[in-house]
């Protein structure tokens, strides 16, 4: 053990010597190649980590979400054709019964063409029976909307029509309104017409940059969107302090799963599995394109230097202590690479982001996350661990006497 | 006298010991995918018997082609004779294999290079330690046993110090020490005046010398005043032994 932790020891003290002296450029250019790799896998994989994390919809106030089971929890995301929950008025006001429950309302989503001055546009409605506390909905406040659903009066849909809306600072600027401006959705009926009540810059987002939202009553948008017939949303947000509710909530509905906050994890939330397979791929790539360029590159510096292994053989070090020192230049390599593509990586993400502020004017789209600081360098570790093989078999089969005669 | 086992009239048993060495080689062999054609076969070292001792220093002489380096290639067990035995400590290294070999040159031989083939990157400590750690020697153990020996061959002050910081002779020297390194009972040098001045082919000489008082030293040689400084010189010719 010691011996090979010494002649591991070798390795890295030769390469790291060979480096500083810059004795060679085809390991330093190795190391900017893993470097390159492993800082473009880092700089992806944020985006990545940011697609998964921001495309949640979720408030700072809500603490239990009811879902359809039929598909999965990303139902929980910005999803506008998955399996609904039905009669969710009925359910809503029963939920909110319970005295352990804060509050609870059904989300109904919907995408809305608008119709405008120019060309339609279209925004995220989020349907929602406001609360008395007037707390924030998917980002927005509630506080100017009436609270309850009038327009759902003994359970039909004839009360009275508020078309009030909370418009997110996203949708107010992709649409042109301004506070009081009327909102015109494609086929609504005559008095079936929005009035922006307020615009809020809410912090709900998509992953590319702010979500364009609007926030109506529940029972007003299932009648745009025909889906009152069978008082269905996409889901049911409940607050409560209280966690013996989840048993309760979670017998609401057969076939319906109850997440908690804490089980939303960025990559449980995204709306697909885009992220995982962006991330995936940048995994992919960076290990395939580091593998071959460090053992390329390793095995050429190995042949250029099969003298000094035929002399190392020569004075009786043996085979598989070479190999150790190969390994160790390997690693070496590979670890500083790593090393420094992290560091370059997390440099990068701040790059991305500004850059998208400036130039698409989206305030981020990577994010950071502590594990990429240990990601970067592991990854690195498996380059160099697959990498070895080559070099390790080109200085193995060095014929001593044909290199020292 | 080729063929004929050349013994110093020391009394001990030889630390190296040739008996009726052959060793041929194929040059110019061509092979193709459904051909091969076989070469001319040419005899580098034909029937040597030689022996040396401890305390010797014996000179190995010839013009280019004779066969030095292929017998020193032979003593030192980086190959094996076609014929005949290699005994190295008594020990036949006719017959082993690769990894038996290199740990008999772990063990019993110590290799000085016309070219030094220091490691560059390691200082002159490392370099001198590095056979060390192949015979398992601890970190303390190494650095104590490598300043002792750098400092004996005069480079005490230069232990920290990379061979391109070093002349040719101060690198020679330190690739003296590494060859003492393992504590080896047999050294073999390969033309080690080859890169030298005169100045520093003298103080290479002195220490070989002083390095024989207690090893046995095997030195390939061109350089005339090399061949002087030895206690013996076996010559050969086309790859036999013609005098010792």
């Amino acid at each position: 053990m010691g011996k090979r932790s010494s002649h591991f020891g070798v390795g890295v003290t030769q390469t790291v010597g060979r480096l500083r002296t810059g004795e060679s450029r085809r390991l330093l250019l190795s190391v900017c190649g893993v470097a390159l790799a492993v800082a473009l896998m880092i700089s992806v994989t944020g985006v990545a980590v940011n697609l998964a994390g921001g495309s949640t919809i979720q408030g700072d106030d809500v603490d239990y979400w009811i879902v359809p089971d039929g598909g999965s929890v990303s139902s929980v995301a910005v999803s506008v054709e998955g399996p609904q929950l039905g009669a969710v008025h009925e359910t809503t006001a029963r939920l909110q019964a319970d005295e352990r429950v804060t509050f609870a309302t059904p989300v109904e989503l919907q995408i809305l063409q608008i119709d405008t001055d120019t060309t339609p546009e279209y925004v995220l409605a989020a349907g929602v029976i406001p609360p008395e506390s007037g707390e924030r909905l998917l980002g927005l406040p509630t506080n100017q909307l009436t609270p309850g659903d009038p327009h759902y009066a003994d359970g039909e849909y004839t009360g009275p029509w508020t078309g009030e809306a909370i418009v997110s600072g996203a949708a107010a600027e992709i649409v042109g309104l301004e506070q009081g401006d009327t909102i015109h959705p494609a086929r609504a009926g005559q008095n079936q017409t929005f009035t922006t009540t307020a615009i809020a810059d809410g912090d709900l987002s998509g992953g590319v940059g702010p979500v364009p939202l609007i926030v109506v009553h529940a029972s007003e948008l299932q009648t745009l969107t025909n889906t009152a017939r069978q008082d269905s949303a996409d889901q049911i947000l409940v607050s409560t302090n209280d966690p013996t509710v989840e048993s309760t909530l979670a017998a609401a509905y057969p076939e319906t799963q109850v997440l908690t906050r804490a089980g939303l994890g960025g990559e449980d939330l995204s709306t697909s599995s885009l992220p995982v397979a962006v991330a995936v791929a940048a995994l992919i790539a960076t290990v395939a394109i580091g593998t071959l360029f460090v053992a390329t590159l390793v095995g050429l510096e190995t042949i250029a230097a099969r003298e000094m292994i035929a002399v190392q053989g020569a004075l009786g070090i043996s085979t598989s202590s070479q190999m150790v020192i190969v390994f160790a230049q390997t690693l070496t390599i590979a670890g500083l690479g790593g090393f420094v593509g992290t560091l370059g990586g997390v440099a990068g993400l701040q790059v991305l982001n500004v850059g998208a502020t400036i130039f698409g004017s989206v305030s981020q789209i990577a994010a950071f996350h502590p594990a990429l600081l240990a990601y970067g360098p592991g990854v690195a570790f498996a380059i160099g661990v697959l990498a070895t093989p080559y070099p390790a078999w080109i200085a193995a089969r060095t014929d001593q006497l044909e290199v020292l005669s | 006298m080729s063929g004929e086992l050349q013994m110093s009239s020391m009394s001990d048993s030889p630390v190296v010991q040739c008996t009726e060495v052959v060793r041929t080689y194929t040059r110019g062999s061509t092979g193709g995918l459904f051909s091969r054609q076989s070469g001319t076969s040419v005899t580098a070292v034909d029937a040597v018997s030689m022996a040396v001792q401890r305390g010797e220093l014996v000179g190995l002489a010839g013009p280019s082609g004779s066969g030095k380096s292929t017998l020193l290639h032979l003593l030192a067990a980086l190959e094996t004779p076609d014929t005949g035995n290699v005994a190295i400590t008594g020990m036949n290294t006719s017959s082993m294999g690769e990894r038996g070999r290199t740990a008999i040159r772990r063990d019993h031989v110590g290799i000085v290079f016309q070219r030094f083939h220091l490691l560059p990157s390691l200082t002159a400590l490392q370099n001198v330690a590095l056979p060390m750690i192949e015979q398992g020697s601890g970190k303390r153990e190494r650095r104590r046993r490598a300043q002792s020996l750098l400092e004996d061959v005069g480079l005490g002050d230069r232990l920290s110090h990379r061979p391109a910081a070093l002349s040719g002779g101060e690198q020679q020297r330190v690739a003296v020490a590494r060859a003492l390194g393992g504590d080896p009972d047999l050294v073999i040098a390969d033309e080690p005046t080859g890169e030298l001045d005169s100045t520093a082919s003298e103080a290479v000489l002195d220490l070989l010398a002083d390095v024989a008082a207690d090893h046995a030293v095997v030195v390939a040689s061109h350089d005339p005043m090399a061949i002087d400084r030895m206690d013996r010189v076996l010559r050969l010719r086309d790859g036999r032994l013609t005098d010792g």
